[in-house]
């Protein structure tokens, strides 16, 4: 068992220090130096541009080798610093993920959590309810054919601008700064609300059919069939089945985690959420080596850390894996 | 029923860590940009909600960082030593009461009675003080430095700014009233670093002369507000008051999401573009002018060629691609005509008075396909492999690579338009649209062929686009002027020399301006194509009496985009009446 997990916790760190190394190198395969793109957006007179280039290549340590960069990277990452940001001169990365990873939480947890919790259990009924199955899963599976940022394109038009049921753009209203108090929880949930649903309703669609599917192929194997041979009540025999058909689902959710990031970013840039996506944005569009790094960071170390997460859960769930691991 | 009931345990846990993640992490979020003061929400009456200024967190309150400070830390906190007025042409003064030239020196008189929001007196220490930054490494404004300003002395409350030689006086009328002027008492313990490119965030120490303070938002919030403060030294020294309580401006994440906001009436000044305002001007939605161009011009957008290629090295050939744009097809069609066509020497509608309308008549050029065509004939550029373009003159293939920031969708819709019409005359462009890092990239090497680009703004005179045309000497990297690398010596002589003409000398400024205009108009280094626009709308649900172009006293510029309060832009907000 101990074996089982070290190998696991081991090859976890490789593929760390793998992702954090691309991480680092792909912002700096984009064409296009950042520091002229700086300048360019200060629109500095030439006498004061030729000076301010030298002195924010400098300043950004751009002007060491690439070799030095990187390792500067790697000990910069020890000491937890992310370094500075270039498109918010003056800012560090680490604030600026302070201040939107919490938006980038606050969305993607419930909205995973509940789309698979939510997901499955329709789909299990739908499995044994004819008219579920005909309503329900018609839907699911438009549902998770939907690309995320269309869906809340489609929800913001019709719930937010047709209807002005629910607001649109940003985490709270213009009137109010962030505080404890009820108004401000009312304004931060109506508008959470909308790019949750849409995150919600494309991962929803793709567990039930998951589930659906599975329920029905585990009532037509051998032991289901067995059981029912013996007498077995209908509630056992679907127990039975649901447990089983949970496993695939649960690799599945570990699979999924990185599409659902993906799809939470472009729905923040929909909203216009102040999350990681948004930061995401600026941070491509103004070369922002470190803020990238940062962010492409901060999904890395969550996406690992939900699959170490699922692995230790199915070990606890598929007696299975812990016999096998035992004898690993 | 077993399986059930467990089920739904399960579902009932699930909701109950999804509800504790939720606390956990909204307690994260209202750390952040935790407002100063206590009640909620602010009363609409009393709040003015603008945009359009602000892309992205509001993390930088230096003022020295001109392009990038968060909206109003120039204007609403900290001031300059004049104003300029673009549209009257004059400059207002405003923490000095008069500067006037004494040979080579400049001495400003300071505005008596005078107080920093934390109730010290305004110094002509703090003046010097805050030009002296121009000395620091990694500066925005080391070229008042490099260019002949030696000194700065002061003597009760009046300040001395010492030149060598001639001064650089049109230059040195920008920085009058662009220079912040900050307190010693709370700068002088910043490092050089923290001066020239510090957000310098630490809210007690944000301390102006201006008539906001902090309210609000720093970080990650999507606004920033800033609340009146009393106090402010023109209540008492000009009868101004700031009618609004609050100031909020709301960082953009779309101009989609944007016009939505504002069209709900939350946002009440709006200075971001929206394509098709101008379908909805009507009702509670405003602008400056009642009808097309409806926006004042805020810079012009040039169709940049790089020189030092052929055949775009040819001034014929460049004179012909001038005549073959269909500037007006991408007013009304791309534009629905809330832009203008500029004038052929480029300069902004403000400065008017300044273009000579005989070199205009007699050099200037429009749309005309036969004129283009005619002149490419007449120069070698024939179609020899009938394909329906011309060729260069050795017989090669013509192809011109058009590039655009990608995302700006008007100008990407702009070059459609402009490669279409210049088919007609038998140019062939091809439109491109690298992003914008890229385009830099490209742009100041001297790689690209064809470039758009509307770099300088509305200032106190035409010298900054003759600079902006023919800045020498041509760099390895051209940063923010000549990208088109034109040389010519007589032009940047007489570019200087215009600098050098204090703007009271009128009669040579025109001069010299007819002969840079002639030389603009006979060589085309660039090509002005159409002015885009000082974005303002106004939705008048809450506030009334914008900047207009009819009405008295209403002639203002209505932007809170960095640079802009500092013109009119702080008249055009005090001007406002809740309804």
């Amino acid at each position: 068992m101990s074996l089982y997990l070290a190998r696991k916790t081991f090859l976890y760190l490789v593929t760390f220090v793998v992702a954090v190394s691309v991480d680092w190198a792909i912002p700096r395969l984009m064409p296009g130096d950042p520091i002229n793109g700086l300048i360019a957006r200060l629109q500095a007179d030439p006498t004061a541009a030729e000076q301010l280039h030298g002195y924010f290549t400098e300043s950004f340590g751009l002007d060491q080798p690439l070799w030095r960069q990187y390792l500067d990277f790697w000990r910069g990452l020890a000491q937890g610093d992310l370094g500075p940001s270039i498109a918010y001169v003056g800012s560090s990365v680490n604030d600026l993920l302070l201040n939107a990873v919490p938006y980038t939480l606050a969305l993607l947890v419930p909205a995973i959590l509940l789309s698979y919790i939510a997901g499955n259990r329709v789909g299990a009924l739908a499995a044994r309810r004819k008219a579920l199955d005909n309503s329900v899963l018609p839907l699911a599976y438009v549902l998770t054919a939907t690309p995320y940022m269309w869906l809340a394109l489609v929800l913001a038009y019709v719930v937010g601008f047709r209807w002005g049921v629910l607001p649109v753009s940003g985490a709270y209203d213009f009137s109010l700064q962030p505080a404890w108090t009820w108004e401000f929880a009312r304004s931060f949930a109506t508008h959470w609300f909308l790019p949750f649903l849409s995150l919600f309703l494309v991962s929803f669609g793709g567990w039930a059919i998951g589930m659906r599917n599975l329920i029905i192929y585990e009532l037509e194997a051998d032991y289901a069939n067995y059981l029912q041979a013996l007498g077995a009540p209908n509630g056992l025999v679907r127990r039975y089945a649901y447990r089983n058909a949970v496993l695939p689902q649960m690799s599945g959710l570990a699979l999924a985690l990185g599409a659902v990031v993906g799809g939470a970013l472009v729905t923040e840039v929909v909203f216009g959420y102040p999350g990681v996506g948004s930061l995401i944005l600026t941070a491509v569009q103004n070369r922002d080596y470190f803020l990238l790094q940062g962010a492409f960071l901060f999904i890395i170390i969550g996406v690992l850390i939900a699959n170490f997460v699922v692995d230790l859960l199915y070990m606890v769930v598929d007696p299975r894996t812990r016999v096998g691991a035992g004898r690993a | 029923m077993v399986a059930r009931k467990r089920t739904q345990r399960g579902l009932g846990a699930g909701a109950l860590v999804v509800l504790a993640l939720c606390v956990v992490v909204a307690s994260t979020a209202v750390g952040a940009g935790a407002r100063t003061d206590g009640p909620s929400a602010l009363p609409r009456s009393q709040t003015l909600y603008v945009s359009g200024k602000q892309w992205g967190p509001y993390t930088d309150f230096n003022p020295f960082r001109q392009g990038d400070y968060a909206t109003g830390v120039l204007g609403l906190v900290y001031e300059t030593l004049f104003r300029y007025d673009p549209l009257k042409d004059r400059f207002i003064p405003w923490l000095a009461t008069n500067g006037r030239w004494s040979g080579s020196t400049y001495v400003v008189t300071l505005r008596n009675l005078v107080t920093w929001s934390d109730g010290r007196p305004l110094t002509a220490a703090d003046v010097k003080f805050s030009f002296e930054t121009g000395k620091l490494p990694g500066s925005e404004f080391a070229t008042m430095w490099q260019t002949g300003l030696q000194r700065v002395t002061t003597s009760g409350n009046r300040v001395s700014f010492h030149f060598r030689g001639t001064p650089n006086y049109q230059q040195w009328d920008t920085f009058r009233y662009t220079m912040p002027i900050v307190p010693r008492h709370i700068w002088a313990s910043y490092s050089a670093q923290a001066i020239t490119t510090g957000n310098n965030d630490d809210m007690s120490k944000l301390i102006g002369t201006g008539p906001f303070k902090y309210g609000g938002g720093k970080g990650g919030s999507q606004t920033l507000q800033w609340n009146r403060r009393d106090g402010w030294w023109a209540n008492r020294a000009l009868g101004k008051r700031m009618p609004m309580r609050y100031i909020v401006d709301i960082h953009n994440t779309s101009n989609t999401a944007s016009l939505q906001n504002f069209l709900q009436s939350k946002i009440d000044l709006s200075n971001n573009f929206f394509p098709g305002i101008d379908k909805m001007i009507k009702g509670n939605v405003k602008t400056y002018y009642s009808r097309a161009p409806y926006m004042l011009a805020a810079n012009a957008a040039w169709l940049v060629p790089n020189t030092t290629k052929k055949p775009l090295d040819d001034r014929n050939f460049r004179r012909a691609l001038a005549f073959s744009i269909n500037v007006g097809r991408i007013v009304r069609d791309d534009y629905g005509n809330i832009v203008s066509k500029a004038s052929p020497t480029g300069l902004l509608p403000t400065w008017r008075k300044w273009i000579d309308t005989t070199a205009v008549r007699q050099l200037g050029y429009a749309y005309n396909v036969d004129r283009a065509k005619q002149i490419l004939q007449q120069n070698g550029y024939r179609d020899r492999d009938g394909d329906g373009f011309v060729e260069n003159k050795d017989g090669s293939k013509l192809d011109l690579r058009l590039i655009v920031p990608n995302g700006w969708s008007d100008w990407m819709t702009a070059i459609q338009m402009i490669a279409d019409s210049t088919k007609a005359a038998g140019i062939k462009i091809t439109p491109a649209y690298p992003d914008f890092n890229a385009l830099v990239e490209e742009r100041n090497s001297g790689k690209f062929e064809l470039v758009i680009n509307n770099e300088v703004q509305l200032s106190n005179g035409p010298y900054v686009y003759y600079d902006y045309l023919f800045r020498l000497p041509i760099r390895e990297q051209q940063t923010t002027r000549n990208f088109q690398r034109y040389a010519n010596q007589q032009a940047w002589r007489l570019t200087t020399q215009l600098n050098k003409t204090p703007s009271t000398n009128v009669a040579r400024h025109k001069q010299l301006n007819s002969q840079l205009q002639r030389i603009m108009l006979r060589d085309l280094p660039a090509i002005p194509l159409w002015y885009n626009g000082m974005w303002a709308q106004y939705n008048t649900t809450h506030w009334t009496n914008f900047a207009s172009a009819s009405g008295s006293g209403l002639q203002n510029t209505p932007s809170t985009w960095n640079g802009y309060l500092n013109m009119t832009g702080i008249d055009a907000l005090a001007k406002l009446r809740p309804r």
